[in-house]
């Protein structure tokens, strides 16, 4: 039985098998799943398109210059269920034209616009889901149909589908292993037989070779055979060998014997002449034993070297050349002519798989043999040549040779044919275990001298194809430097807040990151929005109009960062990964002092329109407020009171006939209310008011007890910022424990983390107010009032109220 | 002959040194590697019979300090064992023949001969065998007191067989050993001038023995 080749395990082999079944079988069912998963997550989230849409819809309406549509918060609110997901959206009018939102929406293949919604998915920047929805309008024209087209990204999609999937993955998984488990213990049970015949053959006594008895299951029949085979043939080599050493034994004590005989009789004769013919055959007889001696070692070395592991591949033609060369310093060959033919053999043909030692011991034993039995001045001859698929070696002389009759057990141990030339007996025998060991086939014949001809024919190995070196060619990339002394030192910060606000962070931020230079502009909300979709570079945007900024994040211009900081922030303060707010400012009332005491103050919002029309004369012309045109955060505060329910409407037109003034910026607004050109200011950034009032007497900051809007100052990383790390770097600076505390201590900016043990004037005047702060959700729900025809429809309705007073 | 005989079995160093003895040589014998090795270290001899496997110093070791002192002395090397391998190292050590025990004393004796009588060719320019006498010096080789006659590259050729007595030499080897890089060997012309050369010397003892295929080995035909 061959034992080559790695041990494996049948069980192990089977498991792995039924192991890989489950798993093509998984891999069917996870497709399947994942399909099923798919369209379970896009149910799901097309109810909330499919809402948005209808809430749209019920908002568009007729007009004298065609249809218009005042989009709902609602729209924007169910969208940002979704609370992570970019949108956008688009309402147009078949054969009319766009109506509000992108206008390059994708449509589906077939865009027909009907009534029922119509989901599909396209490519908009990002995998995006789309509905699309129509409504027939009653208009003066006619009957005209308008169209709501939205997307949202697919993230919480597809969140769900690899929640539903894994989930649904892990029970299978689980199942699996169960059924693995089942295989194993079948597959134990399976072998069970087989374990009982090695427990059989394990008990058994060295000399015991019987058959395994036991019944034996089908599958295994044929093994049981072979073994009850292979120990019936064990018993008979037992046999053979037996007869062997019987026979070693009878021949080397009979030699032993007729040596020790001729000895004895040579020492009991008294006649010198006969003593000496005594001696003479005690000698020949010690010859003979001699060689009978040397043959047994050399057939013992020849059987136990014909094991194939100790074959290697091997040049005949040196091995042949050199024993006869060595055979021919040999008094006993000087008369005898020998010749080797191996000239027809080219280089590398004469390899064979061999073991020198026994060719050389077979080739010895064959000239040894025609020297032995032919006469002293015989002729051999040596040819080497390569016949089809196999070399041969081929030993012919001009000797008596072997008659056909004897040829097949002239290569029998012990047996000798000329018994007067006799040598051991095991000259061929040799010659035939070497040609057994090779795989060869041993043939003798007549020789073309009239002598014996032998005839080895080793297997020729099959051309072994030459190992193709594989060349390897390793291309070593030379680095380039990337330059980072220069690029890496400068962070653009395009900000829309106030350069003196900001300065103190920087600061610290550059004496945390030397070598770093951060090159701060200051912008205008308005303007740093339009800057950024122009395509300016920036590499960090901050604003405290949250609306733009979620707008920008929106278009898919913001990169994900990795913030860990981020974790302490609000649910509210954070959207995507991608946008944080790092400050917390409630919008305020800010007052002069010497106009009104603080218990005459409005104490809710729904007071503050009779407020104003009951000071009607003392506020003509001088309230203040934000110019909504072009402040941003004006805008942003003025819209959330909308959504709050205030009555807008009533309000602006309020401050319209009380001639309100509208400013660019706090500073002003504040220091107009300080110098009492105004007595009271609407809705002012509170951070930047609370650090004016600090030092100011003649002005206090009033907070309403309803709500108080807040805002968070927010920031992110462009998608095309030429240093995303260093910028990551600054914004989970921003939300650190350190940005925090000098926003708290250097600046007038107020921290959106708690920052212990700080004890600042503007953070008491804030924590007086904990319950009243109502923050402004970053997200999709800030898109409503950016929509092109809301805003306009707002502005105008505030323009006409308030006009444009300065 | 004087043979030094370094062998630890009694009785089978007993029969060579008898057999030795009777054929009118001078033998010493040691059991022991190293006082062998002591002794050769200032006596002389003609050719050394050396035993591998001996107590003290292994056969091989005596041989290697011995050609480590330039000591040119012939060495045959007894073995009982026959693999390949011990006679590639006895060989490669500096040993100049070996045999396999048991062997036969008259085959012993004659290989002992063919080294001796190398050896004494190689040191004295004169090389006597029998009717043959062979001047290196004066480049002339006498058989039977008369001159063989010999050309050159029969001069050169018998001087190179002298020196390889009982060794199998290939026509490859031998033309190697004829002609100079430049010229080109004929093994044709190799050939030739064996035959040449065998017939001049006919009549004397030295047989230059041609195995086709084989190549040639020249050695003195003995008595035996």
């Amino acid at each position: 039985m061959r034992t080559d080749g790695r041990s494996y395990s049948l069980q192990r082999r089977l498991l792995a098998l039924m192991a890989l079944g489950f798993a093509a079988l998984l891999l069917i069912i996870s497709l399947l799943l994942w399909t099923y998963a798919r369209g379970a997550a896009n149910r799901t989230y097309d109810l909330l398109l499919a809402g948005a849409a209808l809430s749209v819809l019920e908002r568009v309406s007729p007009g004298a210059d065609g249809p218009s549509v005042d989009l709902p918060s609602s729209a924007m609110d169910i969208l940002a269920l979704a609370p992570d997901d970019r949108v956008v959206y688009r309402v147009f009018a078949p054969g009319i034209g766009q109506i509000t939102g992108a206008e390059d929406l994708p449509l589906p293949p077939a865009a027909t616009v009907q009534a029922t919604p119509v989901f599909y998915d396209a490519d908009y920047g990002a995998p995006f889901r789309f509905v699309l929805q129509g409504r027939q309008l009653n208009s003066p024209s006619g009957r005209l149909w308008v169209a709501v087209q939205i997307g949202q990204t697919r993230e919480a999609r597809r969140i769900q589908q690899l929640s539903l999937f894994f989930n649904g993955m892990a029970g299978l998984a689980v199942v699996s292993l169960i059924g693995l488990g089942f295989v194993w213990l079948a597959i134990r049970r399976a072998l069970f037989p087989l374990r009982q015949i090695e427990a059989d053959l394990r008990a058994r006594a060295p000399g015991d070779l019987s058959r395994v008895e036991g019944a034996s299951p089908r599958e295994i029949g044929g093994l049981f055979e072979a073994i009850n085979g292979f120990i019936a043939r064990l018993d008979r080599n037992r046999a053979l060998t037996e007869t062997f050493i019987a026979d070693v034994a009878h021949q080397t004590r009979t030699s032993l014997s007729a040596l020790q005989g001729h000895l004895s009789l040579a020492v009991d004769t008294k006649d010198p002449a006969q003593m000496r013919g005594r001696l003479t055959r005690a000698e020949r007889q010690a010859e003979r034993t001699v060689r009978l001696t040397n043959q047994l070692l050399a057939n013992a070395m020849v059987t136990h070297r014909s094991d194939r592991a100790t074959l290697r591949p091997v040049a005949l033609k040196p091995v042949v050349r050199e024993t006869l060369a060595e055979m021919l310093r040999d008094s006993r060959m000087r008369g005898i002519a020998v010749t080797f033919d191996a000239d027809d053999i080219a280089d590398g043909q004469d390899v064979v798989l061999a073991d020198a030692l026994s060719v050389r011991e077979a080739l010895r034993n064959l000239i040894d043999n025609a020297v032995r039995h032919g006469p002293s001045d015989n002729t051999i001859d040596i040819g080497l040549h390569v016949e089809a698929d196999r070399l041969v070696l081929r030993v012919e002389d001009a000797g008596p040779g072997i008659q056909q009759a004897d040829r097949a057990r002239a290569t029998e141990r012990f047996t000798s044919i000329a018994r007067a030339t006799a040598g051991s007996g095991l000259g061929l025998a040799i010659v035939q275990a070497v040609a057994d060991g090779h795989g060869a086939t041993l043939s003798l014949g007549t020789s073309r001298l009239g002598g014996l001809a032998v005839a080895i024919a080793f297997p020729r190995p099959a051309r072994a194809g030459l190992a193709m070196a594989a060349t390897v060619i390793v291309t070593v990339l030379a680095l380039l430097s990337p330059g980072w002394a220069n690029a890496q030192t400068r962070l653009t910060v395009f900000s829309a807040t106030d350069t003196p606000a900001m300065a103190p962070l920087v600061e610290r931020f550059e004496a945390l990151n030397p070598g770093v230079d951060v090159d701060y502009q200051d912008f205008q909300t308005l303007a740093l929005h339009q800057a950024i979709l122009g395509g300016a570079v920036a590499d960090v945007v901050i604003s405290s109009a949250m609306d733009l900024q979620v707008d920008l994040v929106n278009r898919g211009l913001a990169r994900p960062l990795t913030v860990p900081e981020a974790a302490a922030l609000p649910d509210w303060a954070t959207w995507r990964s991608e946008l944080f707010g790092f400050t917390f400012e409630p919008a305020v009332i800010v007052y002069n002092r010497a106009a009104f005491g603080p218990e005459s103050l409005p104490k809710e919002h729904r007071e503050l329109a009779n407020f104003i029309r009951d000071n009607e004369v003392a506020l003509h012309q001088r309230i203040g407020t934000y110019d909504l045109r072009g402040s941003g955060i004006g805008y942003l505060y003025a819209t959330q009171d909308v959504v709050q329910g205030l009555q807008a409407q009533r309000m602006t037109e309020v401050l319209g006939r009380a001639g309100v003034r509208t400013y660019c910026c706090t500073a002003e607004m504040v220091a107009a209310t300080a110098s009492g050109d105004i007595a009271i200011a609407i809705n002012v950034i509170g951070s930047y008011a609370l650090a004016l009032a600090e030092h100011d007497p003649r002005v206090d900051v009033h907070f309403l007890a309803d709500y108080n809007l807040v805002m968070a100052r927010s920031a992110f990383v462009p998608t095309r910022a030429s240093n995303p790390e260093l910028a990551e770097r600054f914004v989970a600076f921003l939300l650190s424990e350190d940005g925090q505390r000098v926003m708290a201590t250097k600046s007038q900016l107020l921290p959106i983390r708690p920052v212990a043990d700080i004890e600042t004037w503007a953070l008491r005047q804030m924590r007086a107010h904990v319950g009243s702060y109502l923050p402004i959700r970053l997200g999709p729900g800030l898109l409503t009032y950016l929509d092109r025809r809301k805003r306009e429809g707002f502005l105008a309705g505030w323009e006409a109220s308030v006009g444009a007073t300065p | 002959m004087r043979v030094l005989l370094v062998e630890d079995n009694d009785d089978l160093a007993e029969t060579i040194v008898d057999r030795l003895r009777a054929e009118g040589h001078s033998v010493d014998r040691e059991a022991d590697g190293n006082e062998a090795n002591e002794l050769l270290r200032h006596a002389h001899f003609d050719i050394i019979l050396l035993d591998v496997n001996l107590p003290g110093k292994s056969g091989y070791d005596i041989l290697r300090s011995l050609r480590a002192r330039s000591d040119a002395t012939p060495v045959l090397i007894l073995t009982a064992r026959s693999q390949i391998d011990d006679r590639v190292i006895g060989l490669d050590a500096g040993a100049d023949d070996y045999m396999v025990k048991p062997f036969d004393f008259r085959e012993l004796l004659a290989r002992c001969r063919v080294l001796v009588r190398r050896r004494s060719g190689n040191a004295t320019n004169v090389f006597a065998a029998g009717t043959l006498s062979f001047d290196r010096a004066a480049k002339r080789a006498t058989v039977g007191g008369q001159d063989a006659d010999l050309r050159a590259r029969e001069v050169q050729l018998l001087e190179v067989l002298i020196d390889n007595l009982g060794r199998m030499l290939t026509k490859e080897e031998v033309a190697d050993k004829l002609y100079s890089f430049d010229e080109s060997p004929s093994l044709n012309a190799v050939e030739q001038i064996v035959t040449r050369l065998r017939r001049k010397l006919q009549g004397s003892p030295l047989v230059i023995k041609t195995a086709r295929g084989l190549g040639y080995m020249a050695y003195v035909a003995d008595e035996d």
